[in-house]
């Protein structure tokens, strides 16, 4: 096991294209990481950095502790599963298995004791005679698992291991990482592009864009408060409505104003925003914070809406509505499954107000307020 | 149910109507000049006595594989494939195994290498005898400037043999070079990467990774190239006729001069159909090698 660490990697090809751009990044030691980010963010190249299969064009690489930025990939003790998992094609999966073991000179019995250890817990015990054009989707997937698992390496580079599988098997394959995560406790690097997989399996997420680094931080941690505009965006489904608006002073406090709707700022947040007063602003609401009933306190405040349509998805209802006017901005709001609204209705609901987030409109980034916990 | 079946039968019959035309010319100048040498090799058929009188059974067979002069053709006709297959395949090999690695130019290289192939082999052997002429061709002349002795190219019976299969690699080398190079590109570039990172040297990612995986290109194409190894016809009769003596006499020219120069036309089809079934063998067994491919 062993830390991996980034600092200031950047990766430019001939052709003068700056895939990553000075990435600076710490995983810990058995730590589970996510790389989430849209196609040609950069975080495959990234991955393919750490494994050593593209070379770094400047910055340190080190893994445990160890400067390993020429250090050939075979010598970086790390196991990369790939997208469409790069099985030899003529080797049976006992062999693909122990391929890299024999490489290594690994002894005969011990590759073979090897070999049914992990068959046994990815459950491919049957399929070991067999050639990967024998296998289907799933089960291929498990053999590149298990190729990568029985070099026992310092870490697991994952690069979308799960984007090939069908929403099923890609639903339990999930449960399956995070379970053999828990008993390996080995470090790994997950790349996907899949926020449900960045979520739910992560225990930090490194949100990239443009070769950037946008976002670090626990999911829970990105969800709610999100660095910009692109995080706020990209994370969940449906994703975060950002609408445009103002902020005006209301009394002694503050409002954050959409078309005809005041949302009052929560005293707490005052401080962050007083700058900001008078001038137009980006306010992100997430779908999930509205709610049929008011609170108490001041605690939320009402918001009329425009039904578009409703998407009935059998656990939850999606209210698709004009914000505050019949010609405001389309929102999408997550409601209880047994919600209903005719189109053209309006709808009064109550966001609840220390939920909000606001955004500087030119740099697109979070106006920083007290952390939600 | 028997809607589907009537129809079906329509459409076979229409298939056949469209494709009898092409069909009755393959059957002419095709099945029916085989069926015909088959015909005349078990009579005693010349074109001094041009007639199908003497029913002879296998006597011609019996004649062609009893004249060590066409046991002598057999034996170097196959030494003559071996020989050029091997090394075409060595050349081609490396050649394409450097080509594949090459992004700038590939048309280029594609262009040259494609040349010898484009011209007709006639004209191959025509140039390079003249170019192998013992007293005025460049190759000789070269190594007199350079300082070494001129060589006998095509008068020496140990040396002829070797300057057609040079001469030969040199026209066919590139046929092998294009269709391993196509095999080479269309693999799959993930698992050296896999492999890569599970530790294999470039020279175990090629025995390891590269050989198998190629195995299937690289059976079809030197199948593909003995099939044409053995018909190999032309360059003989322009720089040699089979000489000297018979150090040169491939199959197909020996099968030439008993049938045109000794006017034996029914041993010459015996001869024809020997080379035949060893073509078909050939065939066959890349056949059904193609199939389990599939």
């Amino acid at each position: 096991m062993a830390s991996i660490t980034l600092d200031k990697i950047t990766k430019t090809y001939p052709n003068d294209v700056t895939a990553v751009n000075g990435v600076s990044l710490d995983i810990r030691d058995g730590e589970f990481m996510i790389f989430l980010g849209p196609s040609g963010c950069g975080k495959s190249t990234t991955l393919r950095m750490i494994a050593g299969l593209e070379a770094i064009s400047s910055g340190d690489l080190l893994i445990g502790g160890r400067r390993v930025n020429e250090v050939d990939p075979a010598d970086r003790d790390i196991a990369i599963v790939f997208q469409n998992y790069a099985l030899y094609p003529h080797m049976t999966v006992a062999r693909n298995l122990a391929f890299g073991l024999r490489l290594r000179h690994v002894e005969a019995s011990e590759i073979q004791s090897r070999i049914t250890r992990v068959a046994a817990l990815l459950g491919i015990e049957p399929l070991l005679s067999r050639k990967p054009s024998q296998l289907s989707g799933g089960q291929r997937q498990r053999v590149a698992l298990g190729r990568a698992l029985v070099r026992e390496p310092q870490a697991f580079l994952l690069d979308e291991p799960l984007s090939n599988l069908d929403a099923t098997l890609r639903a339990s394959m999930r449960t399956e990482l995070i379970k053999l995560h828990n008993s390996l406790g080995t470090t790994i690097v997950h790349v996907t592009h899949d926020q449900v997989e960045a979520m739910t399996m992560g225990e930090r997420i490194c949100i990239m864009r443009d070769g950037d680094i946008v976002q670090v931080g626990a999911p829970m941690e990105v969800y709610r408060n999100p660095a910009d505009t692109f995080v706020a965006s990209f994370l969940a489904t449906p994703p975060m409505n950002l609408l445009p608006g103002r902020i005006e002073s209301d009394g002694d406090g503050l409002a954050a104003v959409v078309e005809t709707c005041r949302l009052p700022i929560p005293a707490a947040y005052r401080e962050a925003y007083a700058s900001h007063a008078g001038k137009p602003v980006i306010v992100g609401l997430r779908p999930e914070d509205f709610q049929a009933v008011a609170v108490g306190g001041g605690r939320t405040a009402p918001v009329a809406l425009h039904t578009i349509t409703t998407e009935v998805l059998g656990p939850e209802v999606i209210l698709v509505a004009n914000f505050a006017s019949p010609g405001g901005p389309e929102v999408h709001i997550r409601m209880p499954r047994d919600f209903r609204a005719k189109t053209g209705e309006t709808v009064t609901l109550h966001f609840d107000l220390p939920e909000i987030q606001v955004f500087d409109p030119g740099t697109t980034r979070v106006l920083a307020r007290p952390f939600l916990p | 149910m028997s809607q589907p079946s009537t129809m079906e039968a329509a459409d076979r019959r229409f298939g056949w109507f469209m494709s009898a035309p092409g069909l009755a010319l393959l059957l002419a100048v095709i099945l029916f000049p085989v069926f015909w040498a088959l015909f005349t090799s078990v009579h005693e058929f010349t074109l001094i006595a041009p007639n199908f009188d003497t029913f002879t059974g296998i006597e011609n067979y019996a004649a062609a594989l009893g004249d060590p002069a066409f046991r002598h053709s057999l034996g170097l006709t196959a030494f003559f494939v071996g020989a050029v297959v091997l090394i075409e395949f060595a050349i081609g090999f490396l050649v394409a195994l450097m080509l594949n690695g090459v992004e700038r130019f590939k048309p280029i290289y594609y262009g040259i290498l494609l040349c010898p192939l484009l011209m007709n082999p006639v004209i191959v052997g025509l140039i390079w005898r003249m170019f192998l002429h013992p007293s005025l061709g460049i190759v000789n002349y070269l190594l007199t400037v350079a300082g070494f002795e001129p060589v006998n190219w095509l008068g020496s019976t140990k040396m002829a043999i070797w300057t057609i299969i040079m001469v030969d690699i040199w026209h066919q080398v590139s046929f092998m070079i294009v269709l391993l190079l196509a095999g080479l590109s269309s693999l799959p570039k993930e698992p050296y990467e896999a492999a890569r990172v599970d530790g294999a040297s470039v020279f175990q990612s090629f025995f390891f990774i590269t050989l198998p995986l190629m195995m299937p290109v690289i059976i079809v194409t030197l199948l593909i190239r003995m099939i044409f190894a053995v018909k190999t016809y032309d360059l003989i009769y322009i720089m040699t006729r089979g000489g000297p003596g018979v150090a040169t006499d491939l199959v197909s020219y020996a099968i030439y001069r008993t049938a045109f120069v000794s006017l034996n036309i029914g041993e010459a089809s015996a001869m024809s159909a020997i080379l035949l079934a060893v073509i078909l063998i050939f065939t066959g067994y890349l056949y059904r090698y193609m199939r389990t491919l599939t």
